[in-house]
Formats: C-alpha cells, structure tokens, sequence
C-alpha cells in the first residue's frame, strides 16, 4: 500500500487568497467575521458572517470567466493554482494518473440565488442559459481537471459540512491502493448570498453575535465561504520528483450516525476518529493536536467533545483542542480542507491556533480548549474532525514528513 | 404591575396555541408539566416553534444552552416569554 503525502496547499478565505493568510489570520486570532447586510433579506436576524476578502472578489470580477463559473468554481481554481505552484507540477504532471476530487455541498448557489429571484420577478427575462452547469456541484472540481489537464478520476462528494474531509479521504484511498499518483482534492463552498443564507438563519443554528465554540455562552455558528486544494500524492512519485513533502497523511475514519438528519450523536463522530487513529496505526496519546469540528451550536459541541472522550479518555485533557471556525466562518464543504490545511500549519509550525471568543468551560461539554492565544505543540501527529447534517462524521489524521 | 401580570398571561396563552400549531400537538395534551419528549416534538418541529415566534413577535431566538435543558412545555414557554419580552425592551415598538 503507497504512502501518501502532501506537497502543496492553497487556499481562498475571510483572510484572502493563499494558505498563508488563513494559518496566520488562525495564529493571531485575527477574524475575518463582519457585519454583513443581505440585501433581499427583509429585517436580517444574523448580521455576522465571514465572507471572502475583497481581494478575492478583484481577482474575480472577469466577465468572460463569470459568464461560465461561479465564484465557486473561481476559488477552487485559484486555491488549485497555489496549491500545484507550491508542488512544483509541469505540464507532464497531470493526465490520467492525476484525479480531482473536490467537495461542495451547494454547489453555485450565486448563480442559482440570482437566476431564481430574476425568474420570480419577472419569467420573461433572460435567464441565464449557462446556470445549470455554473450550478452543478461538480463544476469546481471539472473546471480544475480542464485547467491542468488532469484526466483521471473527477470526483465530487456533496456531504454537507463532510465533502472536503471525505474528498481528501478518498483521495487517500485512491492513491493508496495505486489507481492514481497525485490528486487534487478538496472542497469549495460559496453561499453567502441572500437565499441561501436566509435559508440558514431559519434553522437558527447561528449565533446573532459572537461564535463562541466550547464556551458555556455559546449560540451558534458563523458561517464563511472559501475553498481549499490539497496536491496530495505516492510518497513514491513525490520522491521520484524530488518535491519538498510538507505532511503525511496517514489516517482516515469515515461514518454515518443514521440516526438524526440533523442532532449528532457520540457513537458515529467516536467511531470515525477510531477508525482514523486505527487507519494510521497510532494510539490516541500520538495526537497532539485537534482541530475540531466545533462549530459553536449547542448540540455539536456537546456531542463532539463526548466522543473526542470516548476515543482519548482522560488523555483528552493533555491534548490541545481548539476550533478556528470563529476566525474564518464555518466554510461547509471547503471546511474540510481549509481546516486540514490549517491543521498541516498547526503541525509545521507546532503551533495550536486559538478557539477565539471562549469565555468560560461549559460543564455540559466539559473541555478548556486552547483559548485566548496560540500554544505550542510537541507533537508528531494531528487530527481533524469533519460532522456534518445528514449525520455523517469524517476524521483525517496527519503526521510530520520523516523522509 | 397587574398590567404586566395581565399581558404575561395573554402571551403565555397565545404561546401555548402556538406550540401547538406548529409543534401538531392536540392542544388539550399541552400542559406545563407535560413532557417535550413525550409529546413527540424533536429538533424539526422545535424549528418550526421558533420560526412562528420570530414571525409574530420579531425574536430571533438561537439554539444556546438555555435552550438546550428545556424538558417540559413550562420550561420552552418560561424561556420563551423572557425571550420575547427582552425583544420587546430592546425594540419598542
């Protein structure tokens, strides 16, 4: 079975275009959270959000790509671009042993929010002709294969707030058991717009003021939008390349609560985080680190600090927690990867980036997070959690390169 | 003082048709000490409550710890009339 590695990464946040931003914007507690004014929502409950940095939207505002992509798409090449620049692959790098597999769980909701408001005031307009393959969900991750030339497996995984996470993981098993040398995996999401986002705030999940994850006064979720790519590859062809190897990723844990569609439960997030430290063949008291799904609502952070007890028992308490959604929005389906990405840094660096906002220990959920400032790390290994509506849990585990 | 007695009561009677509407439960088995649970209201008709409330009274009220112990119709109705009237006093209308 290939070993798989990490040779590049980029990113498009609240923080900006590139993966540096993000990790440093994580570093220092810096939030990329905003009052934010929708301007079809009549008498707008939710006013903070973490959108994309305006340079983004510069580097967007393209009439000719706009009239085939959605910003959606837009971001996941640009995330792509870094992350294939920082892995230094050629033109010959790609065709059929390179996949794509990039997640989304709405897909071009920009396109679909503007195209159904213009429908319903007025069905004689133009609609947009090119709006069902700007909407598709897979448009970010074919954009991508059409950009480098990558003709082997193009994937898209809609799982909720688990599409970047199982996109990775998947990507793993592909490179693991030979189908494919490389892959660019991921996930993108872009739902700030005014459907969908009125959409959310009727599920009050969201806090109308500070996302505060773990915190006893906590009240919900942010949400942000962004995408992240991944080059992951054989620690063969990465080798064969002389490329510089950032991580290993060495573990994956996949499962379904079917329980719920929306309140998790312990069993099904526990048992994807055994399922990853067994995948990677290390013991619970290896991870040094986790970054956390912790998206601030009640029900998760109860359920996933019970299940991070379950798999860790009292070690829980040595290892370094913390949630980096209030810094750059919960991104969705690009939250896997973005989060993953921050991970690699937080590994790297040896560095735990703050959960920013956390005023005081919930009894209910029982955790004091890495709080206030970045803590140092002394650790080999590092494990992220992906739990998202429709019940479905995802843990990757990541290891420093010893090569 | 009697006044505020007077229109905590009429809420609270209001709320407890509410509930019912929304949370489809015959009004006759929505007591304060009756079970949540036991009334079979789960997280999606929880939803639906809140959405009417934020509908007829203009509170936005999120998923917190508050809200998170409530057991019994008493408790959801407690909390929600505190909601609604902390609305009320930041917004007078």
């Amino acid at each position: 079975m290939n070993r798989v590695v990490v040779t590049g990464v980029g990113a498009v946040s609240s923080a900006g275009i590139g993966a540096d931003l993000i990790w440093q914007a994580c570093l220092g507690g810096i939030s990329g959270v905003k009052e934010f004014d929708f301007q079809n929502i009549v008498a707008q409950k939710v006013k903070n959000v973490a959108p994309i940095a305006p340079d983004v939207l510069a580097a967007v505002a393209n009439p000719r790509e706009e009239r085939f992509q959605d910003l959606i798409a837009q971001m996941a090449r640009m995330a792509a671009r870094e992350a294939v620049a920082q892995a230094g692959l050629g033109p010959d790098d790609f065709g059929s042993k390179c996949g794509v597999i990039i997640g989304s769980g709405f897909g071009g909701a920009r396109t679909l929010d503007v195209n159904y408001l213009k429908f319903a005031h007025d069905n004689s307009a133009r609609y947009d002709p090119m709006a069902i393959p700007k909407i598709m969900n897979n448009a970010s991750t074919s954009w991508v294969a059409m950009e480098f030339g990558a003709t082997g497996p193009a994937i898209c995984i809609s799982t909720a707030c688990a599409s970047g996470a199982q996109s990775i993981g998947l990507a793993m098993q592909l490179l693991r058991a030979g189908t494919i040398e490389r892959c660019l995996t991921g996930g993108a999401e872009a739902t700030l717009v005014d459907g969908t986002y009125r959409a959310w705030e009727t599920m009050r999940v969201m806090t109308p003021d500070l996302c505060r994850p773990f915190s006893k006064d906590r009240n919900g979720m942010v949400l942000g939008e962004g995408a992240g790519v991944l080059v992951l590859e054989t620690l063969e062809s990465a080798q064969a390349r002389g490329a510089e190897i950032l991580a290993e990723m060495i573990g994956y844990g996949t499962t379904c609560d079917a329980g719920d569609l929306l309140r998790p439960a312990p069993e099904g997030a526990a048992g994807a985080m055994s399922q990853a430290l067994a995948d990677a063949g290390i013991a619970p008291d290896e991870i040094g680190y986790v970054n956390a799904h912790g998206t601030g609502t009640v029900a998760n952070d109860i359920n996933e600090i019970e299940a991070l007890r379950r798999v860790f028992g009292a070690e829980l308490d040595d290892i370094s927690v913390s949630s980096t959604k209030p810094i750059h929005g919960h991104t969705l389906g690009a939250a896997g990867a973005l989060e993953m990405i921050v991970t690699i840094a937080a590994l790297r660096a040896q560095m735990a980036p703050p959960t920013i906002n956390f005023n005081e220990i919930d009894p209910l959920v029982n955790i004091d997070p890495v709080s206030g400032a970045a803590r140092p790390l002394n650790t080999r290994a590092c494990l992220s959690n992906s739990l998202a509506f429709g019940g479905i849990n995802a843990s990757l585990i990541v290891a420093k390169a010893d090569f | 003082m009697k006044d505020d007695m007077d229109s905590e009561s009429k809420l609270s009677q209001e709320l407890l048709a509410l509930v019912a509407r929304e949370g489809m439960v015959e009004p006759e088995n929505l007591v304060m000490e009756a079970k949540l649970a036991d009334l079979d209201i789960i997280s999606a008709d929880f939803i639906m409550i809140l959405m009417a409330i934020e509908e007829e009274y203009g509170a936005y009220i999120p998923v917190d710890n508050e809200l998170a112990d409530l057991e019994t119709v008493g408790d959801l109705l407690a909390v929600a009339t505190k909601k609604i009237i902390e609305h009320q006093q930041e917004k007078p209308a």
